[in-house]
């Protein structure tokens, strides 16, 4: 047996973590500085290009846990199981995020912190409140009950997300504008490409976190082992 | 800058603060622990030592 541990995740974290703190330097550069002014919101449109990114990266974490409870029920790995929690973790957060901003956003440009009549604002809600529920189930059960609970979870709750997406395609919204549609982007190239580069941005903040977290956890397991050793030894 | 811009960007990187201090508090009980593991090795080394130096005796 190798005495050697792998160094592989550390150093794909300091890659990671670095090349995502330079495009986030980027991005907040080319928002402020490089994008143009919205000839209609003026500088409040400003709120879109982190508010949007971290929505997307928020329903791709609920599909990244989705995709390993299918993994999981398949394969009993509980490393798909840890991935799947740690990505809930994350989307759950990043909605958070999305409906703080968003809200922000909509005090500046409607006068109003709240619209409950708006589709996506509700169903974006339900989202919220939908996987904020897998960790209270989570922590109903133990071991393999409780890994298997979660994965069929994540995958049901997935459910909800291209409900939100396509909500406000589908009841023509209200007041919540639909900036990407089936002829593409509602908005200028100069305001895509540093929109682009904020949404990459966003996606390496998520791989960050989730190698940064597996990682800890890597760490806690392998004391928990000593732990559990020495304590046999006593 | 728009008041509200400015508190837009200043919750998310409020966000990333607070994650990046939550992250230093799960790191310094990590090594909280692999202290007191490793000083619980030691002490049982130590013993082990003492054990021996006995028999020998």
């Amino acid at each position: 047996m190798s005495s050697t541990t792998d160094t592989r995740p550390a150093r794909r974290l300091t890659v990671t973590g670095l090349v995502t703190a330079a495009l986030l330097l980027t991005a907040v550069y080319g928002v402020f500085f490089g994008a143009p002014e919205d000839a209609d919101q003026g500088i409040i449109q400003k709120i879109f290009y982190f508010h949007v990114a971290i929505a997307m990266v928020a329903l791709l974490a609920f599909l990244v846990a989705a995709i390993e409870g299918i993994r999981y029920l398949r394969e009993r790995d509980p490393r798909h199981d840890e991935i799947g929690s740690i990505c809930v973790g994350i989307g759950l957060a990043f909605s958070i995020l999305v409906v703080i901003t968003g809200s922000i956003w909509a005090k500046a440009s409607w006068g109003t912190w709240w619209v409950w009549t708006d589709p996506r604002l509700v169903t974006f809600v339900i989202v919220l409140l939908l996987y904020a529920a897998y960790f209270v189930l989570r922590s109903s059960a133990d071991g393999e009950r409780q890994a298997r609970y979660s994965a069929i979870y994540s995958v049901a709750a997935f459910a909800s997300v291209p409900l939100s997406f396509y909500s406000v395609r589908v009841a023509r919204s209200f007041v919540h504008p639909v900036v990407f549609n089936q002829q593409g982007a509602n908005m200028p190239d100069s305001m895509l490409w540093w929109f682009v580069v904020g949404q990459i941005a966003m996606i390496g903040v998520f791989l960050t976190i989730l190698q940064l977290e597996l990682i800890q956890r890597r760490a806690d397991r392998a004391l928990r082992r000593v732990k559990a050793r020495l304590e046999a030894a006593a | 800058m728009n008041e509200y811009v400015t508190a837009a960007y200043g919750v998310i990187l409020f966000a990333l603060l607070l994650y990046v201090v939550v992250v230093g508090l799960r790191s310094a009980r990590l090594a909280r622990e692999a202290e007191l593991l490793a000083r619980l090795v030691e002490r049982e080394e130590a013993e082990r030592d003492g054990e021996t130096d006995l028999a020998a005796r």
